[in-house]
């Protein structure tokens, strides 16, 4: 499109009618790519190119009327469009293309094109004809002054419309360009009014002002009656040609409108419209340029969103719907349409619970036909004219225009129970879930990032309040969130500027005090924040796919540790938490492995620790996993155990080790008899299904007694042995005994 | 092995330091016996030219047509990559016809120069055609003289060809038409024949956003980008201090792309003015243009090379190859370096097979098949025979 500058100079350079004409053919085919061109001008083909020794001029002859099949010998039939020249020419640009139909914004470049080219004809004969009337004429010194007023005036299009070009290219603000437009056909025209009116784009097609230049600071062409440029406007625009009229029928010498209608992707969108003091019979060349001047403002109108288009692709690949860019647009343009009368509009900020683990574990594949699948039902769940964009990754929105928080909240409840059903993805049902915040734009102005921004917040929220949940934006969550965010970009941190230790805190056997296994504990000291607990972070960490590099780097750093340890003490085993992400990871058993290789410590010293809920969350792969783990010789664990689900069933399913009694049911000040009852089964559970039973959290002797009493072997407790940094741990391993060390 | 009678196209290549030598022995073996009907000489300037046309003539017969011209690096089926050496290309049978022109293109006459070797077409009578050019690579304008050719032809005949390189820095590159070495010539190679010919045309870069506009240019300088001198927009973008950083020998390869319809157009920055700031193309930046600064990746690059064999090979329109003509950028080569040429013969030859195939790395590529624009850069055309 900016090449039209190029064109345009080039052009309008050329010394004669056949060497424009042939420029114009050849530069318009290598625009838009097209193989064949020429010009029908008086009934005959001229600049004709591409076409090799055989021209087809009845061919071209007749598609001059109107756009059809054009048949070419040794090339087939081509597209071809032929582009009036305007200037009262009656010819035609044409230009054909092998592979496929010219679009509509080509088209409309090579309408302007043809305009450009019709003008520098007009321009060249107007010269030419002028230079031969005078030289019969014996006043040479007249004959001067028209030529250089022509050449003047020519020069001075010229270079209007290429400073408007350059605006355009320069990406310069709509208002300006438009601007520019008619203040340089106003001084063109030796400072008429002029105005510019566009049809809005909505339903309506309401005409208003867009930008006007007069004498008097009036708002352009309006002259006594401020509804003379619509109706001027309307009508130039109904018929699709350039409008020519006195301003008052009865006086045509009073004044002369004349408006140029152009259209913006191929549908009518304004009018140029300037007013001319005398009559029509004067103005057929302003007539001309008024026109011109309309293509650039069509021009400039289509690339503000060409270069959009050109920037970013509009649509998501996969799903087919918008992308985050295109529906950032749609929701600027229906914030900025809205009308006080009409409701508020609503963002719903959709993410998918579980989708990673589906990726991961059945491939991209099926993951781009699971988000294909997920963009169907969210389709189905809204109104026809609310828009549904994929923003990225596993992430969708809504955008309800006029619709209140209440319909909001029903349609994103809607939208959680349609994707809850299971999708048949490669043959087998694939059950997610989705977690979803709402905004809704306010009284004041709302901007589109700000509203999916908080949308974004309260999704947040919803996956912390637990999955598949609907939460409204309060202003209160925005701090909540930034800290939450701000905690996740440290995180990120924290791992490569080693901030993270490791303490290991030993397992006892309870009966005689010997250390018999240490469990490995993650501490993150943040430069910033100072330290922060490992609730606080482990579930960021979850959430943001980090916890599979730290888990990562706990299992090597304890593993060596371990190792070195066991160079004393032969018999220490190490207990390692694992969270369900690194579990579901399809390279965790390979970590595994790799970390006891690169350690030299032997697989059956090391137990993973998992929680009950991680287990449950997917009782299948994390069998299959286990089952892996297992046949490497690693043990495994089950922490917590007792808050969660506790069912006897999974124990004999899963290849567990060790039972783990969580810290809950033993770390109170006296235990009670129901506590009691709840161990003494777990520990009988235990042994019954020959595992080795743990109780956590044991704070004092009593504690320490009643377990003992209930056969419970092994414990671990501030009573024992609080976590320590692994120097201070070295002598006591070589003692043997916790001894108390607490 | 093809039959003599039918249609055949050989390879050979030498790296024998005697001219008379090494022009003998790559056409002997794309030769193997058969009588040719033309014979593609594609070596270094580092050759006695005259002594090694003389000597390929000595082989090739009285009746073969000749041409040729001298390169940035041949590439043979027969030698691989290769620099400083002697690739010939032979092809001959019943089925084939070949007609050639050179033209001198002086200082202002590309677009003539174009259209007169183009008339090498005329009367040509086979069903699947082709012309070849080859052009001095250091005359300028190559779009000029590629419109010259299509004035002639028009679209029903594709283009393909390349521009002549010099290897040996001396700033003069050759050009070969009936036993004689010309320079600032344009040779046009009419081929005929009763199979298919298919065209492929791959690069294997891309774009890098944001999009910019050449807001001044006049040809391949350009002055201004987004307003800005064009230099400082392309130091900052690159992290690049002075135009000699930016194009030195061993930094990166620029490129900058134009939008067409079917992917981009591609130019070779290839150096900078410190004092008015602009920077220099290898091919016309029309002013207002939008343009891209293009990058590509090693892999990328080497699958360019397989995806236009593979498109040349597919325009045959199922028939199979029986050669293939390779015109490959000295831009690529550079970047490539010793092993990614390596690679890309093996990428050619993975695509190709044990079909002989021959050419030179250039100063710029032409190929047009679609559209009427057909010079290129930084690509590789390739012209598939069956």
């Amino acid at each position: 499109m900016h090449q039209l500058t190029d064109y345009f100079a080039v052009v309008t350079a050329a010394a004669d009618e056949p060497a424009a004409i042939a420029l114009a053919v050849e530069r318009a085919a290598e625009l838009v790519d097209a193989e064949v061109g020429a010009v029908v001008l008086h009934e005959q083909v001229h600049g004709a190119w591409g076409f090799g020794p055989d021209v087809p001029v009845q061919a071209l002859l007749a598609i001059a009327p109107g756009p059809g099949m054009l048949a070419v010998r040794g090339l087939g039939d081509l597209h071809a469009v032929p582009n009036d020249l305007g200037a009262g020419l009656g010819g035609a640009l044409i230009v054909g293309r092998l592979d496929e139909p010219l679009d509509a914004e080509e088209r409309q470049v090579l309408r302007g094109m043809a305009r450009v080219l019709g003008l520098a004809l007009r321009s060249i004969r107007v010269l030419g004809a002028e230079r031969t009337v005078r030289a019969e004429r014996e006043r040479e010194a007249a004959e001067r002054l028209v030529l250089l007023e022509q050449a003047r005036t020519r020069g001075m299009l010229v270079e209007t419309l290429l400073t408007i070009q350059r605006e355009i290219s320069n990406r310069r603000p709509l208002p300006e360009i438009l601007d520019a437009v008619t203040s340089g056909t106003a001084a063109l025209l030796g400072g008429v009014p002029v105005a510019l009116v566009l049809a809005e784009t909505d339903r309506s097609r309401r005409l208003t002002v867009a930008s006007a230049s007069g004498p008097d600071g009036s708002d352009g062409a309006g002259g006594a009656d401020p509804e003379g440029p619509h109706l001027a406007a309307r009508e130039a625009m109904t018929t699709g040609t350039v409008l020519m009229r006195p301003v008052d029928p009865d006086r045509p010498d009073r004044g002369t409108v004349i408006a140029a209608p152009f259209r913006v992707t191929g549908e009518m969108a304004g009018s140029l419209i300037a007013q001319l003091p005398g009559a029509a019979d004067r103005y057929a060349e302003q007539r001309d340029q008024l026109a011109a001047f309309a293509q650039q403002v069509s021009l400039a109108l289509t690339d503000a969103r060409t270069v959009e288009a050109v920037r970013e692709a509009h649509h998501d690949a996969v799903t087919g719907l918008p992308n985050r860019g295109l529906f950032l647009q749609i929701f600027n343009r229906v914030l900025a349409a809205r009308a006080a009368t009409t409701g508020p509009a609503s963002v719903l900020f959709i993410d998918l619970d579980r989708f990673k683990a589906v990726n991961d574990s059945l491939g991209h594949e099926a993951g781009d036909q699971l988000l294909a699948a997920v963009a169907g039902r969210l389709r189905g769940c809204v109104r026809a004219d609310d828009t549904t964009a994929r923003l990225g990754g596993d992430e969708f929105a809504v955008l309800m225009n006029n619709s209140p928080v209440e319909t909001a909240v029903d349609v994103a409840e809607r939208a959680i129970a349609a994707i809850k059903e299971p999708f048949r993805i490669s043959g087998r049902d694939v059950f997610i879930g989705a977690s979803i915040g709402v905004a809704v734009s306010g009284a004041a102005a709302a901007d589109s990032d700000v509203l999916l921004h908080q949308a974004d917040v309260a999704m947040y929220r919803a996956k912390k309040e637990g999955p598949g949940r609907v939460v409204v934006y309060e202003p209160h969550m925005h701090a909540e969130a930034l800290n939450y965010l701000s905690l996740r970009g440290d995180l990120r941190q924290a791992l490569q500027a080693g901030e993270f230790r490791l303490q290991y805190q030993p397992l006892v056997r309870l009966d005689t005090g010997e250390i018999t296994g240490v469990e490995a504990l993650i501490r993150w000291d943040s430069p910033v924040r100072g330290p922060v607990p490992p609730a606080d972070f482990i579930p960021i960490a979850e959430e943001s796919g980090l916890i599979v590099e730290i888990g990562q780097w706990v299992l090597e750093t304890s593993a060596a540790q371990a190792a070195a340890w066991r160079q004393v003490r032969p018999e220490l085993t190490l207990n390692v938490n694992v969270s369900g992400h690194q579990l579901m990871h399809p390279r965790f058993a390979a970590d595994v492995t790799r970390a006891l290789a690169v350690a030299g410590l032997p697989s059956s010293a090391m137990t993973l620790e998992l929680t009950e809920s991680v287990l449950m969350s997917d009782p299948q792969a994390a069998v299959a996993s286990l089952a892996g783990l297992r046949e490497l010789g690693v043990r495994l664990s089950i922490d917590d155990f007792g808050t969660g689900y506790s069912s006897l069933a999974y124990l004999r399913e899963l290849p567990v080790d060790e039972l783990k009694i969580d810290r809950a049911f033993i770390a109170r000040a006296e235990l009670t008899g129901e506590d009691l009852a709840l161990v003494r089964t777990i520990v009988d559970l235990g042994h019954i299904l020959g595992l080795r039973v743990v109780a956590e959290g044991i704070e004092n002797a009593a504690q320490l007694d009643a377990l003992r009493r209930l056969g419970c072997c092994y414990g671990q407790g501030y009573h024992l042995c609080r976590p320590t940094d692994p120097a201070d741990l070295a002598g006591l391993l070589r003692r043997g005994s916790a001894a108390r060390a607490a | 092995m093809q039959t003599v009678t039918g249609r055949w196209f050989g390879a050979g290549h030498s790296t024998a330091p005697d001219s008379a030598k090494a022009g003998a022995e790559a056409v002997v073996a794309a030769l193997d016996g058969r009588t040719p009907k033309a014979v593609f000489v594609f070596c270094s300037t580092g050759h006695d030219l005259t002594a090694l046309l003389a000597a390929v003539r000595a082989e090739a017969g009285p009746d073969a047509e000749i041409v040729g011209c001298t390169t940035l690096g041949e590439l043979s089926s027969a030698g691989g990559a290769a620099l400083g050496s002697v690739a010939v290309t032979a092809l001959g049978g019943d089925g084939f016809t070949v007609r050639t022109r050179a033209a001198q293109v002086g200082a202002h006459s590309h677009r003539e120069a174009g259209a007169d070797v183009a008339a090498a077409m005329i009367g040509m009578d086979r069903p699947h055609t082709a012309l070849m050019l080859l052009c001095d690579g250091l005359t300028g304008d190559p779009h000029e003289i590629v419109r010259g050719a299509y004035s002639v032809l028009g679209a029903a005949v594709p283009l393909v060809g390349g521009f002549s390189g010099d290897d040996h820095g001396s700033r003069r590159s050759f050009q070969f038409h009936d036993d004689a070495v010309l320079s600032g010539a344009v040779v046009g190679v009419a081929l005929g024949s009763d199979a298919p010919l298919g065209v492929g045309i791959a690069h294997g870069w891309h774009r890098t956003e944001p999009a910019m506009v050449a807001t001044r240019s006049d040809g391949g300088r350009i002055f201004e980008l987004d307003g800005e001198p064009a230099l400082d927009v392309l130091l900052r973008r690159r992290g690049a201090a002075t135009a000699a950083d930016l194009f030195a020998g061993d930094a990166a390869l620029l490129a900058l792309g134009l939008s067409r319809r079917s992917g981009e157009d591609i130019r070779v920055l290839h150096g900078g003015d410190e004092d008015d700031r602009s920077i220099f193309a290898s091919a016309p930046v029309p002013q207002e243009a939008v343009c891209w600064l293009m990058d590509s990746e090693y892999q990328a690059m080497i699958g360019g090379a397989a995806q236009s064999c593979a498109e040349a090979v597919a325009g045959l329109g199922g028939a199979a190859p029986l050669g293939v003509f390779t015109f490959d950028c000295g831009g690529r080569r550079g970047v490539l370096g010793p092993d990614g040429t390596r690679e890309e013969t093996a990428a050619i030859r993975g695509v190709v097979g044990e079909v002989p195939f021959g050419g030179f790395y250039t100063m710029g590529e032409i190929a047009r098949v679609r559209g009427s624009s057909g010079a290129h850069a930084l690509t590789l055309v390739t012209l598939a025979l069956a």
